[in-house]
């Protein structure tokens, strides 16, 4: 027997014999973190398993930075702080276009934009980084991630961005935990939200 | 505005490389397609060339890119789609491109978008936010990859549809 919403036009199966196998398809949640009233230093997913092709995650950020409207994020890879980490991005701020690097880093110290609470209130920065053959021990682990930021305005003459991010961790190991930094902030501010998907392999 | 992704199939490149990715009787049962290709070039064109039911033909396309340090927005014809690394980029390094296409059943012209980036420990790498347009209204029923100026897929490229 199949079931109608109304409201969502959604038609579903349910899991009766006799029914339609169901497949929850291959974008599959492994973890979320919500930060509370207290902030975070850190936000942080171990324990990856190694059974999906692909991770993404997908983030919702602000920091407690002071002064301006935009922070960054920063990005290590299995507690790794050898110089073994590199990063470009393509931005845009409204009004000009730049790209630039950096190499031979400790951590990928510019993965994404974020919102700044301190100055800007409600303003996160939203961010989906693809994690391509996190597992594959023949690859160095690339990410590429989309990111935005937008403060309706302008704090110390920068009112966001828009950025494609490229980064590269030099190690072929497997990834099995991330961790993200506030880049000038302290700490993660209260609702940022972190969430960790992982893409299955066609079967 | 699709309810998730389900996985349709994976390649992985072998030793010896491949002169061609190709995904080839896909279903008509979904909205839109998404591929993510991690990719290494056998030579030194990062340019990768996507092909609908084996047609070159009537593509065209609005870029915006980035060689690391300068950027330059592009208007161009022709069937790129996506970036590999170069085999003289930072060793066991590939690129990293995700293609979004939508209504690939429809009897419209087909809108594509990518981002794609290679990489390398270095300034020099390429990345680029596009648009692109396939002026056909045929069902899409096949998808395939081949690399620029005829090189291979290095071993362990993978694509996921």
């Amino acid at each position: 027997m199949a079931v109608v919403s109304i409201k969502n036009k959604l038609r579903r199966g349910n899991l009766l014999v006799g029914n339609e196998a169901y497949d929850p398809g291959g974008f599959v949640p492994i973890a979320t973190v919500t930060v509370g009233s207290g902030g975070a230093s850190t936000v942080e997913f171990t324990s990856i398993p190694s059974t999906y092709t692909h991770l993404q995650v997908r983030c919702f950020v602000q920091t407690n930075r002071g002064t301006y409207g935009v922070d960054s994020m920063r990005l290590g890879v299995n507690a790794d702080t050898s110089s073994s980490y590199a990063y470009h991005y393509l931005r845009g701020s409204g009004s000009s276009v730049v790209g630039a690097s950096s190499t031979s880093l400790t951590t990928i110290t510019e993965i994404s934009t974020v919102g700044c609470g301190t100055t800007t209130g409600g303003t996160f920065g939203v961010s989906i980084i693809d994690i391509f053959d996190y597992a594959n021990t023949n690859k160095y682990k690339t990410f590429r991630n989309l990111n935005g930021t937008d403060i309706n305005g302008t704090i110390a003459s920068v009112g966001g961005f828009i950025s494609l991010v490229s980064a590269l961790w030099m190690k072929t190991d497997a990834i099995t935990s991330l961790k993200f930094t506030p880049d000038s902030g302290t700490a993660f501010t209260n609702y940022s939200h972190f969430a960790l998907y992982g893409i299955k392999a066609a079967s | 505005m699709p309810l998730t992704y389900f996985k349709i199939a994976t390649t992985t490149v072998g030793s010896g490389g491949a002169s061609t990715i190709e995904f080839t009787s896909i279903p008509s049962t979904y909205t839109d397609l998404v591929v993510l290709i991690s990719a290494r070039s056998t030579g030194v064109d990062p340019n990768i060339m996507i092909r609908f039911n084996s047609s070159s033909s009537n593509f065209s396309q609005k870029r915006l890119i980035s060689d690391g340090s300068s950027v330059v927005s592009a208007g161009t014809y022709g069937e790129w789609s996506a970036w590999a690394t170069l085999s003289t980029d930072t060793a066991s390094t590939f690129g990293n491109s995700l293609i979004y296409v939508s209504n690939y059943g429809s009897s419209n012209y087909k809108s594509l978008s990518s981002d794609a980036t290679g990489e390398n420990n270095a300034t020099a790498n390429n990345m680029t936010l596009g648009a692109e347009l396939w002026s056909n209204t045929a069902a899409i029923t096949s998808v395939s990859f081949v690399m620029g100026s005829s090189y291979n897929f290095a071993q362990h490229s993978t694509a996921t549809l």
